[in-house]
């Protein structure tokens, strides 16, 4: 059965470094639940995993399967599988043999070990593929072999490090169809570590955001982007817009004016930088008023950078009473996208809708 | 390197492929000339001695006299040299696999056997030869630490046994085995490792499932290597070996240096002997070498 | 789909290191029989060389005494008389020699064929690595007759046979350095603006340097070990180390010479060989370098 697993404080210091790679982090996962730990380089997301896997031992912490410590038990005797970024498929086996290998060296009769491992090559969809020598495979069935292979072993946790990066993004997206499809199948519990926020939006459930090796946000994908507990995880996240100001009473104001917290929030009183997804805004005529939920603010058009079939905006808010000219250095501005096809050119005058229930307030 | 060159890009692309095969050509000519005098000349010289085709004085005729005339030293020096290379190459590739191991494992014991075999590398079979006699032979320092008396000691140099030569090949083969097979499995047994003990592999099965199969191309190469060495070297066997019988490179030396007419051609026909030995073994490796799954 | 994989037995019972916790720790086990056989190998590999130390320096050394009964230099001495000191000059000239010519001629082919710019590659690399194959005293019985008709003169061939001998070792070597050398440096120098021959000494030879060194190496001791060819072709009449060494041990009560010989036989690759380790760790970047950024705990044991 998949377990759940948590982790106590977990501190890995390496011998030669001053600061530890991994500094008390905690989370947990639910059985048959995807994690993903999502980072930039050096945030320590892989010694977590490799600590998890027992490669390396932490300096401190607890790491608890099903609640049982798992400290001082050798990698083999885990009960988890990694999948590594390299497939690092044995070059001496055949794919088949490969997929059957923890079955063969649990000492199950090769005939048995194969018919297993057969099911799994079907699972990844790569039925008939077993004679093959692993030389003779794409990169993306490698991976897809890789994970069969890790899945045979009946993990109780299913480690994946990277395991998509080295993959073009075509193949990477069958992949993320292909994890899925697995994971209602056989829900596995699945850690995944990657720098990439959108492999994390579209593979997790849950994501655990590491920076500096702290955890900086263990959160729903959904609730990482709306409502970021910091600065850095909203900026982590992509967050583009940052609008300084104050809180009082329940409601923010800043050069954009009062923006009150939707229901259900409650913000800290006092100085607080207002964060906002430019998903969110919306682009308006000049001088509309705001709908039910909405803030509306006046700006001008200060760029405008082609994306594609989309275009970015970057909105330079008017002041109302002394009527600023555009793009004045003090002015906060907003970032939005629009279809490329609005003619909105730099210099226009235009309003931003915000909506309140899109936007939280954090530390400055 | 572009998939669909225009028309264009043919024209300009001919004359520099055959010019890259020209240069191609010019440097590896040098090296192949050097190589193929000696191993095609060598070879074909023996062969034409041996059959009585380059007499040193009287006319050129083909006959098999050569191969008859020491037929039975011949054929107990072909045993003897086989079961020479043999033992050396089994025992080679036994200890040598054990030192690799011990060495990719890291930590101090392996850098000591890794540093300690690397030290024999360098040293001359001669030398080794000599080592080897002043260790082991009835008044060598193995009896005097023992306290055991020259007439209590067996005949380990010039005995019946051969064992002298046999643990100098070992000695140095050994230590060959481990430096080549090391350095195929540290580049690639660490992660393999962590990959298979992440299946659940224990130690036992890793190095059995993962850790032989990954060397074993590498062994093999070397077995051939050591076999073919130890079966055609001569200076080991001569200084460590009993005057009769002789292994086959012994004999051919003895027949070569030897003052009647008749012994070169013998001696060329001692050779083509090793010769033919020598390739069968190189084309068993091969043939081993082709059937394991990492041969590309 | 209705496939139904018997998820989440796991094949290796878990329950086993709860249950019995001394045998989950192979580890001390595992440490004793590693530190054994590694003193055993230490011994194995060490021992033989123990003998020339202690004969090297022994005057005299009557059978039952575990050291020496008189210390002293006279195996030295004895030895500079017997012409040791030329012995071992020709030695190293021989060696030298046998470097120099064999790993340029094994670097071109090797580049050669690394770039698939020979006709027929496994033939070409099939012979040159046949002389690894063929065994020396074959070689030299089969051209002995030929060189000397020929008219050339000892040395020289000597120093032939001996490239030869050396040429698979140069050119498997600078093959492993070729595979592992990315010709992109080179392309990429020469977008720099470097010419063909800047390329060659600021680019192609630094980043292979290591992989030449080995290869010198290995070529040198070709020349520094080998016997049998000197023996065979010179006719006694290039004296070389290992000659004299084989005269004296073939001889009886010329231990103390013996081990000096044999210890100044080995001195001079010793050197060559820590040279060469200092060396080869200069490049580590060159050796390592991959597609993937360097993250910097990860590789840390």
């Amino acid at each position: 059965m998949s377990a759940s697993l948590s982790l106590d404080a977990l501190t890995k210091v390496f011998d030669d470094a001053s600061r530890p790679a991994v500094d008390a982090v905690s989370f947990s996962v639910a059985p048959g639940e995807c994690l993903a730990i999502l980072g930039p380089s050096g945030s320590g997301k892989s010694t977590v995993l490799r600590s998890i896997a027992g490669l390396d031992v932490p300096s401190a912490g607890r790491i608890l399967v099903d609640g049982a410590d798992v400290a001082g038990l050798a990698p083999e005797r885990r009960g988890m599988a990694m999948v590594f970024q390299r497939p690092l498929l044995f070059p001496h086996l055949s794919v088949l043999d490969n997929v059957a290998f923890a079955a063969t060296v649990a000492g199950q009769p090769k005939r048995e070990a194969r018919a297993d491992a057969t099911q799994f090559l079907e699972l990844v969809q790569l039925a008939g593929f077993g004679p093959r020598p692993v030389t003779a495979l794409s990169g993306g069935q490698e991976q897809r072999v890789a994970l069969a292979r890790a899945l045979a072993a009946r993990p109780r946790v299913l480690l994946l490090d990277e395991p998509f990066s080295a993959l073009d993004p075509e193949l990477r997206s069958d992949m993320h169809e292909l994890l899925a499809a697995i994971r209602a199948q056989v829900a596995p519990t699945v850690v995944m570590v990657t720098h990439d926020r959108d492999e994390a939006a579209i593979v997790a459930d849950r994501v655990a955001l590491l920076k500096g090796g702290r955890l900086l946000q263990h959160d729903t994908v959904e609730r990482l982007y709306t409502r970021p507990v910091s600065l850095d995880v909203a900026r982590l996240m992509g967050g583009r817009i940052e609008v300084p100001g104050t809180v009082r009473d329940g409601i923010h104001v800043s050069a954009i004016g009062e923006v009150p917290a939707a229901d259900g929030e409650t913000w800290a009183e006092g100085a607080g930088v207002l964060v906002v997804r430019h998903e969110a805004i919306q682009v308006v005529a000049a001088r509309a008023s705001a709908p039910e939920g909405f803030v509306a603010v006046d700006v001008v058009v200060a760029e405008r950078t082609p994306r594609g079939p989309r275009a970015e905006l970057a909105l330079a808010v008017t002041d109302q009473a002394a009527d600023a000219p555009a793009g004045s250095v003090d002015s906060p501005r907003l970032t939005a996208e629009v279809p490329a096809s609005r003619p909105l050119a730099i210099g226009e005058r235009a309003t931003a809708l915000i909506p309140r229930s899109a936007c939280t307030v954090v530390a400055g | 390197m572009l998939p669909m060159p225009g028309p264009g890009a043919v024209a300009r692309a001919r004359p520099r492929a055959s010019r890259d095969r020209w240069w191609g050509l010019a440097a590896v000519a040098p090296a192949l000339l050097i190589a193929g005098l000696v191993v095609v000349g060598g070879i074909g010289m023996s062969v034409a001695q041996s059959v009585g085709l380059v007499p040193l004085v009287g006319e050129a005729a083909f006959t098999l006299d050569a191969y008859l005339a020491n037929g039975d030293e011949l054929l107990t020096g072909l045993g003897l040299s086989l079961a020479i290379a043999t033992a050396s190459t089994v025992l080679s590739c036994v200890i040598g696999l054990t030192a690799a191991i011990i060495i990719t494992q890291g930590r101090s014991t392996g850098r000591l056997v890794a540093a300690l075999s690397a030290l024999t590398i360098p040293v001359p079979h001669l030398v080794g030869a000599a080592s080897v006699g002043l260790l082991i032979a009835d008044s060598g320092l193995i009896p005097r630490v023992l306290g055991i008396a020259p007439t209590a000691w067996p005949d380990l140099v010039g005995g019946p046994w051969w064992v002298a030569v046999v643990l100098e090949y070992t000695w140095k083969e050994s230590a060959f085995v481990a430096l080549v097979v090391a350095g195929v499995l540290a580049t690639r047994v660490a992660r393999y490792d962590e990959t298979a003990a992440l299946l659940g592999a224990s130690r036992a099965r890793r190095l059995w499932h993962v850790v032989i199969p990954l060397a074993k191309p590498a062994v093999i190469v070397s077995a051939v290597i050591i076999f073919v060495y130890t079966l055609g070297s001569y200076e080991v066997a001569w200084l460590l070996g009993r005057p009769y019988p002789e292994p086959l490179p012994v004999l051919a030396f003895r027949l070569f240096n030897s003052i009647t007419l008749t012994s070169r051609p013998e001696a060329a026909a001692v050779a083509v002997v090793t010769t033919l030995v020598s390739l069968i073994a190189v084309a068993i490796g091969m043939a081993l070498l082709r059937r394991t799954p990492l041969w590309k | 789909m209705a496939m139904m994989i018997p998820y989440g037995q796991r094949i290796t019972p878990d329950t086993r290191e709860t249950r019995s916790r001394g045998l989950m720790r192979p580890r001390p086990l595992g440490r004793v029989v590693r530190v054994v056989l590694a003193s055993l190998l230490a011994l194995w590999f060490a021992l033989p060389l123990v003998p020339l130390l202690v004969w090297s320096v022994a005057n005299r050394w009557s059978f039952p005494a575990v050291l020496p009964t008189e210390w002293g230099l006279d195996g030295l001495m004895t030895a500079l008389e017997q012409g040791a000191a030329p012995a071992f000059g020709r030695s190293i000239v021989l060696a030298l020699a046998v470097a120099a010519i064999a790993t340029p001629l094994g670097a071109l082919a090797a580049r050669a064929l690394t770039l698939g710019r020979v006709p027929a590659p496994r033939l070409v690399s099939g012979i040159l690595l046949a002389p690894l194959a063929l065994p020396a005293f074959v070689a030299v019985m089969g051209l002995t007759i030929v060189l000397l008709r020929a008219r050339v003169p000892a040395a020289l061939a000597v120093l032939l046979l001996l490239v030869a001998a050396a040429l698979p070792y140069t050119v498997y070597t600078m093959r492993v350095a070729y595979a592992a050398h990315d010709l992109a440096f080179e392309e990429e120098a020469r977008t720099l603006g470097a010419s063909r021959w800047h390329v060659l000494w600021r680019v192609h030879l630094p980043l292979v340097a290591p992989g030449l060194a080995r290869a010198a190496f290995l070529a040198f001791l070709v020349g520094w070990s080998d016997y049998v060819v000197t023996v065979l072709v010179g006719g006694g009449t290039l004296v070389t180390l290992p000659l004299l060494v084989g005269s004296y041990a073939a001889g009886v009560g010329n231990d103390a010479i013996v081990a000096v010989l044999s210890l100044s036989a080995i001195i001079p690759p010793l050197l060559l060989l820590l040279a060469l380790g200092r060396f080869g760790r200069r490049y580590p970047a060159a050796r390592f370098a991959g597609p993937t950024p360097s993250r910097s705990p990860k590789g840390s044991p």
